[in-house]
């Protein structure tokens, strides 16, 4: 095997064990780091494929992407976990061995829905789809099976990370144009929800069980 | 020309930005969605006479043109309740004058994005444009920063940004599918619906799915619809109006434009039975929801699913007589919801609650308000001479043609069990005795009587728009 | 079979059995030194364990031969291994067929009898450590055979010597992730099973905390000299293990020079890998006996993601 598709393996391996990592985790401060070193895998990713297909744009993703997905959007929510320093998953609602096991068979299912795709893509980097999916996968898990608001947040963003690693994967990534708006609105959509979590903290809102007054 | 749309609602934005806020920077907002409206007339007088206009990423045709319309309308009955809204809000000190400006900015935003999105000819750019709506209506929809506000907003972030992450995966695998096939502008609208044969099958397959859960989620369709109601509860009643009288239309727009796509790759049955199943599953959840309601506002956001779905199910039988109702439904839905919203906030600034239980007698005490919901629930259910029971015999009638008995006959059902179900609800709000009677301001009557006129005499004549809807409707027939 | 490799396999013995006690010496000398104290020399642990041969050899009235058997079992088990797994020699005897599985097993099955005779002490204590010691075995197990299946892919064999061959001529192979994420999971397994921090403190005779410990709290004299060479034998052969297959360099293929090297080189590794251990438990704390099954698991999720990737990238 070649040493770019070793690398890219490798890169892309990177960003879905950061994603398990964050599931396996409890300290917020943890599961953030994991965050870092999933954006810095997905920079690397980017970076890798701009210098095999010699893309300049390519090389202005890989640089957005490590700085807002690495830098800017981990800064945005360390600010909150610095607030509360020992703040941890205390009790989610799957516990974490069986997180583990679930994310182990989210990823396989990710194999084999990946199929199509990988099929038409092709190459080194076809072959990682099911990683790119696994992600994303396991993101939505995450939503689903922790109690913390900001837990919720991260697993949005492992979602996003993921959808990202497949959109580099499967087309070296989408034209500069919609990666850049789509960067941009991530990370204002963070912004808001750090407002928002901030604002729900004010009035004591920690645990996303407490948010039960809407319903029918 | 194109760009010129985004301009007064751009200006008004800044300047409420900036200056500090008083009654003219509301009605400043007013007069920026007037003039989206009017130049979306201008745009649809010159794609009926020229054809589609295009303009870099962003094209004009008749459906975008139509979409600019109702988005104007809608906007211009929302931003001028705004004013009143905003004036009350600030004057009981409800919020601050900053909270007033900041609502005024978003508005607009708002509004541009939306625009953005039904005038976008690049799936990327699209997705952009629907994403940008969800990041700037979070903060409408918590305006009150009520507990319940703020948890609504929550979710409503959390639940359609996880739909937007999987429409942007869609996004991908339609980029996919069209530099696979050598397309030499890959996410272009046009060339993608060009070019819909020469797509690979089975990931068209996969990318449509993902695209119709995705963009469904801001559509209020099953299965990631628990937002609405939640969002819609909270929100101001002009941001309501807006959300559910043109949000949502313009998310299904955007669901069948790329349906023309599928179509194209993969043949009729796998989108039409894809996105019957969901309109179905979402009406039926709608109709069930609607029954048990106690809350007036809940009550109007279930309504709203219970139209998405109606629409959604003509938009999976397809043809251009389907699609004429959808659009029909389209601008006579954003209009009688519209009205009906900003009275639900009417009926909670002067009551307190929108319980319907402890609104008993609103027809006596409070005539105006009370009217006017009434011809609103008339209009809503689809009775003559409203438009939108044009546009439900319309797209009851092109299911039939199409040989889909079954299914007009499952929609008349369901429709039935709704009628009931409103009319009950309404006559625990409206009827019963009450000792006083208190007149309403003429700034809340002729708006909202203005746009029911509006609504009457879409589905009385049909002028000038019936042209209109045609070419729309061939668009994405 | 020839004789060179019998002679390289009982080398290879006499390694690991002079140098298992010598390791425990290097490893609490660090941790003195670490915790700012001068500590015992480093042959004390031989020291103890001479001391402790003499001593009267006293069992619980109720035990079985479980309980006498138990300490040969352990040697026995972790001697065969010694013997037979490429840590010097890349040609130990049977070298065609040292599988990965079996010597992990064989490995293990020390365990096993060690835990039985905790319970046939019938003591709380020995019960208290069997049931725990088991409880890690279950978890730590699946994360092994996992971990052997992500290592023994890029050969589609699970002959030891023949990975650990393989690893020194592709170096590629040894930083793919495949390879990293196995070697991690690994590391859980190690701490795990060797009973060290976070999973266990070996220095600690506290009920609550105890595993180990709890296990082998009856063994007196001889016995008790045998069970704790025979746990650091076992110690001294995971980690030259590990060191075999993260960086496979210097195991003598064949020569009696070629063999010096080798176990200059192994003992080198496993000494830096000792104290390393060492350092990472002076700077953590155990986990509590709750939260274990989460470190495993991450352990064995480790494996799986090492498998996953190995397919992938074939």
């Amino acid at each position: 095997m070649s040493g770019f598709a070793n690398a890219l393996a490798s890169a892309a391996v990177v960003v879905t064990v950061a994603a398990v990592v964050a599931l396996w985790r409890r300290r917020l401060r943890s599961i953030l780091l994991a965050l870092v070193v999933q954006g810095v895998g997905l920079g690397a990713v980017a970076t890798l494929l701009a210098v095999h297909e010699r893309d300049a744009g390519l090389v202005v993703v890989a640089a957005l992407v490590l700085g807002v997905k690495a830098v800017l959007i981990p800064a945005l929510l360390a600010r909150v976990a610095s607030a509360s320093p020992d703040a941890r998953e205390s009790d989610p609602l799957v516990n974490v061995p069986a997180s583990l096991v679930i994310a182990g068979l989210l990823t396989l299912v990710a194999f084999v829905a990946a199929r199509p795709i990988v099929a038409i893509v092709g190459g080194p980097s076809g072959r990682l789809v099911p990683l790119g999916l696994a992600t994303v996968l396991i993101g939505f898990f995450m939503m689903v099976a922790r109690r913390r608001a900001l837990s919720q947040i991260v697993g949005l963003l492992l979602v996003d990370n993921g959808v990202a690693l497949t959109a580099f994967l499967v087309t070296s990534g989408v034209p500069v144009i919609v990666e850049l708006g789509s960067s941009l609105d991530i990370l204002f959509g963070v912004v808001v929800l750090r407002v928002l979590f901030a604002r729900l903290s004010a009035i004591g809102v920690r645990d996303l069980d407490q948010l039960a007054s809407l319903h029918d | 020309m194109v760009f010129a749309l985004f301009a007064a609602p751009l200006v008004a934005g800044l300047v409420a930005l900036a200056a500090p806020w008083r009654r003219a920077v509301a009605w400043l907002g007013a007069l920026a969605a007037g003039i989206v409206l009017a130049l979306g007339i201008a745009l649809a007088a010159r794609v009926e006479a020229s054809g589609p206009l295009n303009d870099g990423v962003l094209r004009v045709d008749a459906l975008g043109a139509f979409m600019v319309i109702v988005i104007g309308a809608v906007s211009v009955l929302a931003t001028v309740r705004s004013v009143s809204y905003l004036t009350d809000d600030v004057a009981s000190g409800h919020s601050t004058r900053r909270h007033a400006a900041r609502y005024s900015m978003l508005v607009q935003a708002f509004i541009a994005t939306m625009l953005l999105a039904v005038v976008a000819n690049n799936v990327g750019v699209l997705w952009v444009a629907i994403e940008a709506t969800t990041v700037v209506t979070t903060f409408l929809v918590g305006h009150h920063r009520t507990p319940s506000a703020l948890e609504a907003s929550w979710k409503y972030i959390i639940i359609c940004s996880v739909g937007i992450a999987i429409a942007f995966l869609g996004t991908v695998l339609v980029y996919l599918a069209g530099v696979h096939a050598h397309l030499a502008s890959p996410l272009d609208l046009t060339t993608l619906v060009a070019h819909a044969g020469q797509l690979n099958a089975p990931v068209v397959r996969v990318a449509f799915t993902l695209l119709v859960l995705g963009y469904g989620t801001k559509a209020g369709l099953v299965p990631l619809f628990s937002w609405l109601p939640d969002a819609h509860g909270q929100a101001p009643a002009p941001v309501s109006a807006l959300m559910s009288g043109v949000l949502l239309s313009v998310a299904l727009s955007a669901i069948l434009r790329l349906r023309v796509v599928a179509v194209g790759a993969l043949g009729p049955t796998f989108p039409r039975v894809l996105v019957l199943v969901i309109g179905l599953a979402t009406l039926v959840v709608a109709a069930s929801m609607l029954l048990v309601q106690r809350d007036l506002k809940r009550m109007l956001a279930y309504s709203t699913m219970e139209n998405m779905g109606i629409m959604t199910v003509a938009g999976a039988v397809g043809g251009p007589l389907a699609l004429s109702g959808v659009l029909l439904h389209v601008l006579g839905h954003g209009l009688v919801k519209g009205v009906l919203f900003l009275d639900a906030g009417e009926v909670l600034r002067l009551e307190g609650t929108t319980r319907l239980g402890a609104l008993g007698g609103l027809l006596a005490r409070r005539p105006a308000v009370g009217g006017l919901f009434a011809l609103g629930l008339a209009g809503l259910v689809g009775l003559p001479p409203f438009s939108l029971f044009l546009s439900e015999l319309t797209m009851l009638r092109a299911e039939a043609d199409a040989g889909l008995w079954w299914i007009a006959g499952d929609v008349l059902a369901v429709l039935a069990v709704v009628v009931a179900a409103m009319f009950a609800h309404a006559r625990t709000m409206l009827l019963g005795p009450s000792d006083a009677s208190t007149t309403s301001p003429v700034s809340f009557v002729v708006p909202l009587g203005l746009a029911l006129g509006a609504a009457v005499w879409i589905g009385l004549v049909a002028w000038p728009l019936a042209h209109l809807i045609a070419l729309a409707a061939r668009v994405v027939a | 079979m020839n004789a060179t490799r019998l002679v390289a396999g009982a080398l290879q013995l006499a390694l690991v059995v002079l140098g298992g006690p010598l390791l425990l010496g290097l490893m609490r000398r660090v941790r003195s030194r670490l915790e700012g104290r001068d500590g015992p020399r480093i042959t004390q642990p031989w020291r103890d364990l001479v001391k402790l041969a003499t001593k009267q050899r006293v069992r619980p009235t109720e035990s079985s031969w479980i309980f006498g058997l138990a300490p040969l079992v352990v040697v026995a088990t972790a001697g065969a291994v010694a013997v037979l797994a490429p840590l010097a020699t890349l040609a130990p005897p049977l070298a065609n067929s040292t599988d990965f599985v079996a010597v992990i097993f064989t490995l293990l099955v020390g365990s096993v009898v060690l835990a039985l005779a905790a319970l046939d002490t019938g003591t709380a204590f020995g019960g208290m450590g069997a049931s725990r010691a088991l409880t890690i075995g279950a978890l730590v197990e699946p994360a092994l055979l996992v971990a052997v299946l992500a290592l023994s892919l890029p050969l589609h064999s699970t002959n030891l010597v023949a990975i650990v061959a393989d690893g020194a001529r592709h170096a590629p192979v040894l930083v793919g992730p495949s390879h990293l994420l196995a070697l991690g999971s690994f590391v859980v397994v190690i701490l795990a099973e060797s009973g060290r921090l976070p999973v266990d403190n070996p220095s600690t005779h506290l009920e609550l905390t105890m595993i180990f410990e709890a296990l082998i709290l009856e063994y007196s004299g001889p016995d008790l000299a045998l069970v704790t060479l025979g746990e650091s034998m076992r110690l001294v052969i995971w980690l030259g293990l590990f060191a075999n297959l993260a960086a496979p360099w210097g195991v003598a293929a064949s020569g009696a020079g070629g063999f010096a090297l080798g176990a200059a080189v192994l003992v080198a590794k496993v000494a830096v890998l000792g104290v390393a251990v060492t350092v990472f438990e002076v700077t953590t704390a155990k986990l509590r006996l709750f939260r274990l099954p989460e470190l495993l698991a991450g352990g064995f999720i480790l494996a799986v993601f090492g498998v996953v990737t190995g397919a992938v990238m074939r």
